[in-house]
Order: structure tokens, then C-alpha cells, then sequence
């Protein structure tokens, strides 16, 4: 029994690494002809492309300058309405509460279908604004319901007493309430912006091809199977993105340890 | 009084931001979709609500299959996820120690676009694919056309294999935690008073990790429903999932198929909107809070 839960688990992990090693060695070849099951010749070819081309940096940091902005104004959205969520009693805060988990139940494909001929009519489609705009709603889910967990958690006493010493608005801000909430903020923050940065169906269809970015940029050579191409390109995606993780996990540890010494 | 009409209007002006845009944008994207499905068109001349375009949709044997495949898609999906998740989580928990980088390893497919997770099952499953390779090499199968399609099949496959890929691991990383606790807690007594293995799992483990491994099921299974890229990846052409008949239907050349694309995703949204009142009913009648983590 336990070897076989044992096996299940390498072989689980196995795959995960193997797929990953895969794509790894299709981004370094010149030819990996049928049957072979190891590459004949290496060649950086892909890499070149995906890493060492202004092309593929540019849209690269267009894509995390989006993304970045769409988390930093998803995050001063939610955070007014986590905070009312948490610590007010109002009418209808079930019903405001069921919307904000909307964008987890309907799929957007519904919803910038519907509203796409509407955006064209504004001035909203084909440019950034737009696709801003769109961007924001799958992150609204995760800032409002994890920052409301983080405003429960700490609850509000602290606050209070600062008051009561005299503590003015801004300063139980900064010293009390954002430290507090500060690994809620950044694991929310990560969430939105992991969310934002693999949208491709919105900001495709809202952009229009006018506003890249690096999952527009990809698609089409999954799409065509360049696999080498496809996968160098894929790998720089994947590192991005793992380079964002561990930024936030360093930031998250250094506060708390910060904290623990104070 | 002044005092008290600010005090009872705070929390309003504080969701109002977030409730603008869900409501301007999110509900507004649905309203206008669904009276575009009544062949509300003013902006090609359409302006008579109609049921027309749900009669010739609902008959059309092109969607039915679609919506079958579409709902066997998103449930084969959710089930294989959740239920191998659940044993890969009692795995790790009962073999792999907790400072093991596999804590790590197994997080990553969660983290991957799905863009990228069709391609890294289209690199291992076509028919140039490394598993027919491998099979070719020891002799299994006799060429490239002999090993079956796995991608863009009928059976859907690879667009089934994908979705596995990154929904197994979410789903064991919701529930891994409870489960942990489960045998730390509950597991040691139930064996020392004589429970075997199976008994253990059917009455302890299982129905632990049911409420929030649900969860994860039905948001595995709403996101797969409404999902376009997957699909139109690794799919077949025929029957195509909804989304992508729905975007096809919108792009087409004549204007006239659009209220048929609203129709569609009306029904992708009502889909969804019915397997999450059916989760409430079966998750009140559980009795247990939501985790946290089930987000």
C-alpha cells in the first residue's frame, strides 16, 4: 500500500518534470526528427528568439507593464470593498458580496462577447484602455475575498486603540493597518497579476491585435506547432512568471521576519 | 443626523469602485449578450425580440453535440482532477516528507498558462509526439499513423489530458492541508482501534477533504466550460466546445450568426450558473465553511 501511494506520487511528479524537460530540450534544437527519442542536433535557434531579441523583450515587458498596472489598481479597487465586507453590517451585502464572486461562476468569454460591439461604440476597443478594463474583473474575485480573509483575521481592535492614543487617519494606515494586511496585499497582488498576464480570449478579442501581449505574442506558434519556437518562448513565460513568485515569496518572508523582530 | 447619513452610506461608497465595474461591465457583458440572444441588434438593423435564434440554435444538431461534448469535456475533467488529486495529496502526506522539494514540484502546473499546458501536452501526445516515439522504439506500434489520435480526437483526449494536468495539482493543494490534519488527528486513534485502510479512507479522509475537493470540482468544471483556449488548441473540428462555436459564430462573415453566438453563450453562462446553485444545495446540506484556500 505504501509503495503504491509512494509510486503514484513519483510518478505524478514524473510527469510534471518530464513534460517540463521536454519542452526544455525542444527549445534548444535544430532537428529532432521521428523516431528519435533524444534530439540529433542542438541549436539555439529558439533561444535566440525568445531571449535575445528586442521583439520578444519588448512585448515581454509591455505584457508584465500591464499586467503590473492592471494588479496595483485591481488591489486599491478591492481593497475599500474587503474592507466593507469585513467590518460593516449593510443591507445587501449578501447580494454585493455574490457579485463580486460573479467572474469565478460566468466565464468572460460570456461577458466580453456580449459587451465587445459596445466598446467598439465607445471608443473602448482595439486600444488599451479597453483591455484594462477587462482585465480588472477576473481579479476581483481573489483581491476582495482574500483581503476580506486578511481584514477578518486581523480584526479592527488594533486599530481602535491607535485612535484612542490619538493615532490620525493616515498614520494607523501606514503603521497599523498596511503592515497588518501587507502578505494578504501580496498574495492577492500575486493571484491578479498571474490572472492578468495568461489572459489571452479578452485581450484578444478586446485589443483587437492593436495591444500586445507575450500570451497574443505566444499563441500562434502553439497554434501553428513551431514546437521549438513555441516551447523557447514558453519557457521565458513560465520563468517570468516564476520570477514573480519567488519575488513575492521573498517579499512576504522579509515582512514577516521584520515583524517578528519588532 | 448629518453624522449618521455618512456613517450609513460609508460601507456603499467603499464596494461602490468594485461595484461599478462588476455591475457596469460584468453584468452589463451578460444583459447585453442575452438581449443580442433575443436578436436585439439595432446596429444591423435587428431590433424584433425573438425566440428564433434559441429554436434554430437548441435544434441544430451541430450545438447539441457541441453542449455534449463541451459537458463531457468539463466533467470528465473535474472528476479525474479531483479524485486523483485527493489520492495525490494522501500520498504525499502519508510518504514524502514535509521539507521535500516535491511540496514544490507538484505546485508548478498551477502556475503554467493554459496556452503553454496545450502546447507541453501537444509536445508528448500528437503522433510525432515523444509517447509514440517511445512506443515505436520498442515495437509497439508499427509507424507515426498507427499510434491513435490523442490530439484534436473526437474523444477529446488531449483537450481532457490538459485540463488534468493543471487541475489535478489545484486540487490537491486545496485539500493536501486537511488531509495532513486528518491523519494527524483522526487517523493514529481510528488505526489503533482496528480501522484498515479502506475504512480510514471511507470514513475519515474522504469525508474531510468532500466540501472543499467539491468546491475545487465545481470550479474546475465552470472555468473548463467557458473556456476557449484549451479547446481550440488540442480539439477536434468536429464537435467543437461551446466557446469556440460561439466565437466562431461571432466571427462570422455574416452579421446574421451573431445573436446565434449570444445564444450560445447564454447558455454557457446559464450551464454555469445552474451547477453552482446545485453546489450551494448540496454544500448547505454538507454543513461546512468554505476554506479559504478553496479560491
Amino acid at each position: 500500500m505504501k509503495l503504491l501511494k509512494k509510486s503514484y506520487v513519483y510518478f505524478a511528479i514524473g510527469i510534471i518534470l518530464f513534460f517540463l524537460l521536454t519542452m526544455i530540450l525542444w527549445s534548444l534544437i535544430n532537428q529532432w526528427p521521428w523516431p528519435n527519442l533524444w534530439p540529433k542536433q542542438f541549436d539555439l535557434r529558439g533561444l535566440k528568439f525568445a531571449f535575445g531579441s528586442m521583439k520578444s523583450y519588448r512585448i515581454l515587458l509591455s505584457s508584465i507593464g500591464l499586467s503590473g498596472f492592471v494588479t496595483v489598481l485591481t488591489l486599491l479597487i478591492c481593497y475599500p470593498a474587503a474592507r466593507a465586507l469585513a467590518f460593516y453590517d449593510f443591507k445587501g451585502k449578501k447580494l454585493i458580496s455574490f457579485l463580486f464572486l460573479l467572474p469565478l461562476i460566468v466565464p468572460m468569454i460570456t461577458v466580453v462577447l456580449g459587451i465587445h460591439i459596445n466598446f467598439i461604440k465607445l471608443g473602448l476597443a482595439n486600444n488599451i484602455t479597453g483591455v484594462v478594463l477587462v482585465h480588472l474583473l477576473p481579479g476581483i474575485p481573489y483581491g476582495v475575498r482574500l483581503m476580506e480573509t486578511s481584514f477578518r483575521q486581523i480584526g479592527q481592535s488594533i486599530e481602535l486603540q491607535a485612535q484612542v492614543l490619538g493615532a490620525k487617519r493616515w498614520q494607523v494606515f501606514w503603521y497599523i493597518t498596511l503592515p497588518l494586511l501587507f502578505p494578504g496585499i501580496i498574495m492577492a497582488g500575486t493571484m491578479i497579476y498571474i490572472i492578468s498576464f495568461s489572459q489571452y480570449f479578452i485581450t484578444f478579442l478586446i485589443g483587437g491585435g492593436k495591444v500586445m501581449t507575450f500570451s497574443l505574442f505566444i499563441f500562434p506558434f502553439i497554434e501553428s506547432g513551431d514546437r521549438t519556437l513555441a516551447s523557447a518562448l514558453s519557457l521565458l513565460f513560465i520563468s517570468s512568471i516564476y520570477l514573480v513568485l519567488v519575488f513575492s515569496n521573498l517579499l512576504v518572508s522579509y515582512y514577516s521576519k521584520n515583524v517578528n523582530s519588532n | 443626523m448629518k453624522n449618521n447619513i455618512i456613517k450609513i452610506s460609508q460601507p456603499y461608497l467603499m464596494v461602490m469602485p468594485a461595484l461599478i465595474l462588476i455591475v457596469g461591465i460584468f453584468v452589463g457583458g451578460i444583459f447585453l449578450g442575452f438581449i443580442q440572444s433575443f436578436g436585439y441588434f439595432p446596429l444591423i438593423g435587428l431590433d424584433e425580440l425573438t425566440f428564433k435564434y434559441y429554436i434554430e440554435v437548441l435544434t441544430s444538431p451541430t450545438f447539441l453535440k457541441s453542449l455534449g461534448f463541451s459537458l463531457y469535456i468539463s466533467f470528465a475533467q473535474a472528476f479525474l482532477s479531483s479524485v486523483l488529486g485527493i489520492f495525490l495529496a494522501i500520498g504525499i502526506v502519508t510518504t514524502i516528507k514535509k521539507d521535500s522539494i516535491i511540496n514544490g514540484i507538484y505546485k508548478i502546473p498551477i502556475m503554467i498558462p493554459h496556452t503553454v499546458v496545450a502546447l507541453l501536452v501537444f509536445i508528448q501526445l500528437t503522433q510525432s509526439g515523444w509517447l509514440a516515439r517511445l512506443l515505436f522504439n520498442f515495437h509497439i506500434i508499427k509507424d507515426m499513423s498507427s499510434f491513435p489520435a490523442l490530439v484534436f480526437d473526437q474523444m477529446g483526449i488531449g483537450v481532457v489530458f490538459a485540463y488534468v494536468f493543471k487541475g489535478l495539482p489545484f486540487i490537491t493543494l486545496i485539500v493536501i492541508d486537511i488531509v495532513r490534519e486528518g491523519y494527524n488527528k483522526y487517523v493514529k486513534v481510528a488505526s489503533n482501534l482496528g480501522a484498515n485502510k479502506w475504512q480510514v479512507l471511507r470514513h475519515i479522509i474522504f469525508p474531510l477533504t468532500l466540501p472543499s475537493a467539491l468546491s475545487g470540482f465545481i470550479i474546475l468544471f465552470a472555468y473548463s466550460f467557458g473556456s476557449f483556449e484549451i479547446p481550440y488548441l488540442l480539439g477536434s473540428s468536429t464537435p467543437k466546445a461551446l466557446p469556440v462555436e460561439a466565437y466562431i459564430q461571432y466571427n462570422s462573415i455574416d452579421l446574421l450568426d451573431r445573436p446565434k453566438a449570444m445564444v450560445i453563450n447564454m447558455i454557457i453562462a446559464f450551464g454555469a450558473f445552474i451547477l453552482v446553485s446545485i453546489y450551494q444545495k448540496l454544500y448547505s446540506s454538507l454543513k461546512v465553511k468554505m476554506p479559504g484556500g478553496a479560491l
